[in-house]
């Protein structure tokens, strides 16, 4: 007969490269082994609570918060949670330690214990010393709440040891109990403990010698085991601790802050109040009957989940944007609703948009709302630090992101520690993609040379296997901010973040959803800040004030343009594949973009969802439903699922799942590729859908469908407001274009493509560009008067590389003084030094003041620093010094190098005659030829790239002096013809001209590397990504 | 005075391909921190897929499946340049080092014993084809002149007369300035020296520091150039690493041929001999198998060096694998020493150590004796080894009989008093000699304590693996 116990003792997975399982193994082995109740204290964090929590709640067994610390020269001790009052007390101890060491690390000082620490149990584990003073202080701060953990591993001489520890406690007078020090859930973890420590101590398991437990015997060990280790009445005490400890993280209460509630107001009249006023100004001619229901709906369901306060929140921060005139987009599933409309959180007009959201805030599922702000990429930082001055640094933290192991780096850390050397974990580690969680199969070994039945590489494989998914770090979330009213560490710890004046609590956004904590997700968009500088300039040179909200809605010259695919530098719709699929498209109203931008998707391409689609639009196919019910939910997007609320409302239909089971499918769609989980719900859905009538078959579609949507599956919530600023963008392409450029320009880096093909593909819509002068250009680049309808676009100082800010500031300033009157008058007056004159003069920007580059060159580095008793003189004159002029080639080899564009020939019209004798045809060729004609084209490569979903394809881009030509490059051409496909500049493609809808490419036979004729040319090229 | 200037344009690479058995695969040197790797050094075979140096790892991988790599060794240059100064020191009591990846030999002096310049210059050559090292040579009145041209030429010969005509056409960019004077001139349209050279020198004082135009007055030898003399050392210290495991001393004699020879053509340019000397086989972790050669009087033939270098490395049994060789002579009978020992007034009975040492091997044979060395590893047969000088590691804190057994026997006492135990050992599942026992400290009935065990799960057998004293 064995005796019931509790395991007080137990790293999970979250005690970094020390804990071997996670917690969810850890509980069901605990539960199967008949615990009574199972402690987690991981050392020095929570960060893994919330996930015991939800693992202890599964297994049906009693969990105990804790945690175990080392203090610095001082005792090693587990601190278990008692009542709530011990929580919030040891999250402050552990904020506090880990606050003053930096990220990642925690230094806990003995006087930390001096403050309270009611609420807290303590079990001291005595060191090989058994050092008694050590006993003695920690039973002071513990009085009645201190025990001796006597951990019985199967070591030299247990017996003795446990009489040793006994009569340590006889001597203090401490009670005795058993405890575990457990690493993992079973025996078998064995390997995989001793890989983590030796990857935790940066060697190898053959180096890591007595680093290693001489056993695994720090596994959950079945209570028979236990009971022939242990006396009974040490068994016993681990049930009086944990009957002690009634804490549960379901007693946590999170409350908004009040600030953001004027006094005399309640958080619900308050945000009525703002949406009244807000209605005011949306709607100045006054408010449709309907948009007066749909938001006293909205209020009325906010105020009843007692959401008030959040939207107010959020508001907040989006009305500090606005003062500074920072430009945001609010988006996701609350973001498009009239409230956030009239709070000015979103541009979407509910009255505009013919769209059919899903309710944005469900009754039944006890969802938090979720509310995701874009802001200028440049200007986000200036939001963050507004938050932590409004709120404190004490209640504003971000969130982490609990970094998992993806099976390159589980490879890599395992290979390492295991000794392979550097070059072989180099390519093993190749043979998995990117961020995949699964490891590369035999083939796809052997491909690299690796024997998968080799022994030495089967443990490797076996312990990476096991590793994957495991937490490996915290790191920041790029913008998930936690605001509360009580100081956030009586919540939650918090540690240092790796940015300097950060700080991040331990749970990851995952976790808070769970304990019922609110975030706000503070996103930066490039995008964002294109846009303001747009208005802004076309404030400053057109006299037109126009806004995200003021820009004419369903304008027909911009969804023209955009059906001829004439949308470099837009938002979205710019890439490749999104350009490829808008001839077939057509996009004519604002809901046509909303499928634009979800459609070209990994998701919905994997999911063989595209074609149909676009086949029932071009009336290829008939547009059929399964069932009436299913029209309704279909009918936007011509029976085929695109978005995520979609497939959770058929669920709902044709599966019978209720909103709140809808929603648990949506989190595991998200999920499935990392965790799995999908399995139950497979079953669900097909006898759900069969119930209801719908054919086996097409339950296996949706079910693969759903699948497919994986974690990029859109919610069309996200997709609407994406789409309304890829419309505000493509409207100010097509009808200001210059403004639109010199924006997108000035707030590089951000998009698809470069200055230069940005600059390239204004010039071919007839605006002029002008070069960099310090006689007219700015820091960034600015808009002139030029004869055509369209104003030209001269270059910012800032396109000059490794020119800075202040320098070209300095330059503005003087020249608006008094114009340059030479180049040493320039010198002297921007106290230009060394470097800059040089980049100056490299850049050709002196050339009024000092002819060619070379010449400049020459008198820049002549101008001497002049004494204030001489200024006025001239310096005299210097004998004439034979300085060559450039030639054309080196004209643009040197704008290249400076400005990363060129505003003489384009390299390869310099080549056309070579080109020619080859029998190259150029873009503008292209247009008139016919499709299926054998074809011969060549151009500097601008892109490749070879997108996960389209199996084995390369897509290449090159330019020449007319435009771009899309490349398709098959698997097998690729292979034979590797070095050409990768190591080209100059790349000529003899292959198959093919065009359909506006859509054209070359099929590629054979590749040549012309780069030899490029000599000394450098052009970036994106390279595969 | 003449100088001659060899140039290694690949020193690193044929440090390493000399040592290499097909010097013709593809291979690659590495430099950079592990998240990026970059060629630093591309062999032939190597450049003619495409590889070239300068690119990462990642591209180098894209463009070809196949290739060898090694870590590039800034201190392994540094050593060859000293090897082949020694070398050059036969040549030219005038060698310098201060260009690096070159030699600066003054010749002038030398010709009468070695022929004139072309043949001369053939025998240079000869010798560094057999040493396994790339050159280009270049004669010229100057030293930097020399040093410069060899830049871009090979086997050049030039005399005061055609100095400036050869140094006006170079390209500036390889002219020796600091980068960024270079890349000034370039800016300006500079291409070759010449055009500088016609500047007016004023314009170009005003413009650059005064040490461009003592650069070209140095190549013109209108300034003198100060040169570091070398200073062959008095010991020789050669070393190859392996970067593979090597099991066998047989696997040995390849690099033992290669060090024996560099040793011999050091001991030529220093003109003595060797009388003894250390090969060093080293192992994983630090530790390492001396093996002592000496000679009965001063040698340097190479042969004959190699001979009996293998004669005492042939019969070592390996302890464990080799990673690298090496060896050293620190003995060069220049210096003869004193042969104190011969009048030591030590008292006949006490022996020292070493001395005892060695006359327990003379008795015993060598392998008879040795040392022990603890070992981190929580198995108690991999807890101790046998290495000639091992480094210490502090045993485990944990009770260990001072007799373990080779091969643990089955335990024949019927009766034992168990005085501890179970101790578990669950250990060394990463080399496939994964132990999973419960020791237990016993004692016998004839009062002997024993160290016994009996695999995990399986308590009907128990194994005697040690005795306590």
């Amino acid at each position: 007969m064995s005796s019931p116990y509790a395991e007080l003792h137990c790293l999970s997975n979250f005690s970094f490269q020390r804990g071997a399982s996670s917690a969810q193994e850890l509980f069901e082995r605990a539960h199967q082994h008949g615990y009574s109740a199972l402690a987690i204290t991981d050392e020095a964090t929570l960060a893994g609570i919330v996930r015991a929590w939800q693992a202890a709640q599964a297994a049906g067994l009693k969990l105990i918060v804790g945690s175990e610390v080392q203090i610095d020269q001082g005792p090693r001790l587990v601190l278990l949670v008692e009542n709530l009052t011990g929580y919030q007390h040891l999250c402050s101890l552990l904020t506090r330690a880990r606050r003053r060491a930096k990220k990642g690390d925690y230094q806990l000082l003995a006087e930390d214990l001096d403050e309270t620490t009611d609420g807290l149990l303590a079990l001291w584990l005595p060191d090989d010393d058994q050092n008694e003073a050590h006993g003695r202080w920690l039973a002071e701060r513990f009085t009645q709440r201190l025990w001796l953990a006597v951990e019985l591993h199967r070591g030299p001489d247990d017996a003795r040891r446990l009489d040793q520890l006994q009569g340590l406690a006889a001597r203090l007078g401490l009670p005795c109990v058993a405890s575990g020090d457990v690493h993992m859930h079973a025996r078998g973890r064995r390997a995989l403990q001793d890989t983590i420590t030796a990857i935790r101590h940066h060697c190898t398991v053959m180096d890591a010698g007595h680093r290693l437990f001489a056993n695994g015997e720090r596994h959950l060990r079945s209570l028979p085991v236990l009971a022939a280790i242990y006396p009974a009445a040490l068994l016993t005490e681990t049930l009086r601790i944990a009957k002690r400890c009634h804490f549960d993280l379901g007693q946590l209460r999170y409350q908004y802050p009040h600030e953001v509630v004027p006094s005399g107001h309640s958080p619900a009249s308050w945000l009525r109040e703002l949406t009244q006023r807000g209605m005011r100004w949306r709607w100045p001619d006054g408010v449709s009957d309907k948009v007066t229901e749909q938001v006293e709906n909205e209020l009325q369901l906010i105020a009843e989940k007692g959401y008030d306060s959040y939207f107010l929140t959020v508001q907040d921060i989006v009305e500090f944007a606005r003062r500074q005139q920072i430009l945001c987009q609010g988006r996701g599933s609350a973001a498009n609703s009239a409230v956030c409309y009239a709070l000015g959180i979103t541009e979407i007009n509910p009255v505009h948009s013919n769209m059919l959201f899903e309710r944005f805030i469900s009754r039944e599922r006890d969802e938090p709302p979720d509310i995701d702000v874009d802001f200028e990429h440049e200007r986000r930082e200036e939001v963050i630090q507004y938050v932590f001055r409004r709120y404190g640094r004490e209640r504003a933290a971000l969130t982490a992101v609990a970094n998992t192991y993806h099976a390159a780096g589980a490879l890599r850390d395992v290979a390492r520690a295991l000794g392979l050397p550097g070059e072989q974990i180099d390519q093993l580690a190749r043979c998995c993609g990117r961020w995949r969680r699964t490891l590369p199969d035999a083939e796809r070994l052997a491909e690299a040379g690796f024997d998968a039945n080799n022994p030495a590489l089967h443990r490797i494989l076996t312990l990476a296997g096991e590793l994957i998914g495991f937490p490996r770090h915290l790191s920041q979330h790029p913008g998930g901010f936690v605001i509360s009213e009580a100081p956030l560490h009586t919540l939650v710890p918090v540690e240092n973040a790796s940015m300097a004046e950060r700080t991040v609590i331990q749970w990851d956004k995952d976790d808070l959803d769970a304990v019922g904590l609110l975030k706000v997700d503070i996103l930066a968009l490039g995008m964002l800040s294109a846009l303001r500088r747009c208005f802004d300039l076309l404030r400053h040179y057109r006299n037109l004030d126009l806004s995200l909200a003021s820009i004419p809605a369903d304008d027909k010259p911009t969804y023209e343009m955009i059906s001829r695919a004439d949308t470099v530098g837009v938002f979205q719709i710019e890439s490749r594949a999104q350009m490829a699929m808008l001839p077939r498209l057509r996009p004519q109203n604002f809901y046509d973009l909303v499928i634009e931008v979800s459609i070209v998707r990994p998701g919905p391409i994997q999911g063989d969802m595209v074609h149909p689609y676009l086949r029932r639009r071009n009336g290829e196919e008939p547009v059929v439903y399964p069932s009436e019910e299913l029209k309704q939910v279909f009918e936007r997007t011509l029976g085929v699922p695109l978005f995520q609320e979609q497939v959770m409302a058929l669920a709902i239909v044709a599966a019978g799942y209720t909103p709140g089971e809808a929603d648990q499918l949506r989190r595991s769609m998200a999920a499935w590729k990392r965790h799995g989980g999908l399995e139950p719900h497979e079953q669900r859905l097909t006898d759900g859908m069969l119930e209801r009538g719908y054919s086996r078959e097409f339950a296996a579609r949706i079910f693969e469908q759903i699948k497919g949507f994986g974690s990029y599956g859109f919610p069309e919530s996200h997709a609407a407001s994406f789409a309304l600023l890829t419309y505000a963008s493509c409207w100010l392409k097509c009808h200001e274009p210059a403004a639109f450029t010199c924006a997108l320009i000035n707030s590089w880096p951000m998009g698809f493509y470069s200055p230069d093909q940005l600059l390239q593909d204004a010039r071919r819509h007839g605006i002029e560009t002008r070069p960099v002068d310090v006689e007219h250009s700015d820091w960034d680049c600015t808009l002139e008067p030029a004869r055509t309808e369209q104003m030209a676009i001269r270059l910012g100082l800032r396109q000059i590389k490794g020119f800075s800010e202040p320098e070209a500031q300095r330059i503005v300033a003087a020249r608006e003084l008094q114009p340059f009157a030479d180049v040493a008058d320039l010198v002297q007056r921007a106290e230009l030094g060394a470097r800059s004159r040089s980049l100056l003069a490299d850049s050709g920007a002196l050339r009024a003041l000092a002819g060619g580059r070379f010449r400049a060159r020459w008198a820049v580095a002549g101008v001497e620093p002049q004494l204030a008793l001489f200024s006025g003189q001239s310096a005299p004159r210097e004998a004439p010094a034979a300085i060559p002029a450039p030639s054309v080639v080196e004209d643009m080899q040197a704008d290249y190098a400076s400005v990363g564009t060129t505003f003489g020939p384009h390299p390869l019209s310099l080549l056309r005659t070579e080109l020619d004798s080859r029998r190259c045809r150029s873009f503008r060729d292209l247009l008139q030829l016919e499709p299926d004609s054998p074809v011969v084209v060549a151009g500097l490569v601008v892109g490749r790239q070879r997108p996960g979903t389209a199996t084995g394809v390369t897509f290449v881009t090159l330019e020449d002096e007319f435009g771009m030509i899309n490349v398709v490059v098959w698997r097998d051409l690729a292979e034979r013809q590797r070095q050409a496909l990768v190591g080209s500049q100059l790349l000529l493609v003899k292959g198959r001209f093919e065009a359909r809808d506006g859509v054209r490419h070359v099929i590629a036979r054979q590749l040549h590397d012309l780069t030899e004729l490029l000599t000394g040319l450098t052009i970036r090229s994106r390279d595969f990504h | 005075m003449r100088w001659a200037c060899i140039l290694f344009p690949q020193l690193a690479l044929d440090a390493v391909l000399r040592r290499r058995d097909d010097p013709q695969a593809p291979l690659v040197l590495l430099s950079g921190p592990l998240q990026r790797r970059v060629l630093q050094a591309v062999n032939p075979s190597a450049q003619a897929l495409g590889l070239r140096r300068g690119q990462t790892l990642t591209v180098a991988r894209a463009l070809v499946e196949h290739f060898d790599c090694e870590e590039y060794q800034p201190q392994q240059v540094e050593h060859w340049q000293q090897f082949l100064a020694a070398w050059g020191y036969r040549f030219s009591s005038h060698v310098s080092l201060d260009f690096p990846r070159a030699l600066l030999l003054e010749v002038e002096s030398s010709l009468s014993l070695f022929g004139p310049w072309p043949r001369f210059e053939q025998r240079l050559r000869e010798e560094l084809q057999a040493l396994g090292f790339q050159h280009r040579i270049v004669l010229a009145p100057n030293a930097l002149a020399a040093r410069i041209l060899a830049n871009v030429a090979d086997g050049l010969a030039v005399d005061e007369a055609q100095l400036p005509q050869r140094l006006g056409s170079l390209p500036i960019s390889r002219c020796g300035f600091a980068p960024e004077v270079a890349s000034a001139f370039a800016g300006m349209g500079l291409r070759r020296l010449e055009q500088v050279h016609a500047l007016p020198r004023a314009s170009v004082a005003k413009r650059f520091s005064r040490a461009v135009l003592e650069h070209i007055d140095r190549l013109h030898g209108h300034l003198p150039q100060a040169l570091d003399c070398y200073r062959p050392p008095d010991h020789f210290h050669g070393r190859i690493e392996f970067n593979f495991d090597v099991e066998s001393s047989t696997a040995l004699l390849f690099p033992l041929r290669r060090l024996t020879a560099d040793l011999a053509s050091f001991l030529a340019g220093r003109d003595c001999g060797v009388q003894r000397f250390l090969l060093l086989l080293e192992h994983r972790g630090g530790t390492a198998t001396e093996v002592r050669v000496g000679l009965l009087s001063a040698e340097r033939e190479p042969e004959m060096l190699f001979e009996l270098a293998r004669g005492r490395l042939e019969p070592v049994q390996l302890v464990a694998p080799v990673q690298a060789l090496s060896l050293q002579a620190q003995d060069l009978p220049r210096f003869v020493p004193a042969a104190a020992e011969l009048f030591t007034e030590r008292p006949q009975q006490s022996l020292g150590w070493e001395q005892l040492r060695e006359r327990l091997r003379a008795r015993l044979g060598d392998e008879a004796v040795g040392g022990i060395a603890a070992q981190a590893d929580h198995r108690p047969e991999r807890a101790w080894s046998e290495l000639g000088q091992g480094t210490r590691v502090s045993g485990a804190q944990v009770p260990r009989p001072g007799w373990l057994l080779s091969d643990p026997q089955p335990l024949s006492d019927f009766f034992p008093r168990v005085l501890a135990g179970p101790e578990r050992i669950e250990s060394g599942w990463w080399d496939g000699a994964d132990v999973r026992r419960d020791y237990y400290l016993i004692e016998t009935a004839d009062g002997r304590r024993a160290w016994v065990f009996h695999p995990a799960g399986k308590p009907d057998q128990f194994w005697v693996h040690g005795w306590f004293a």
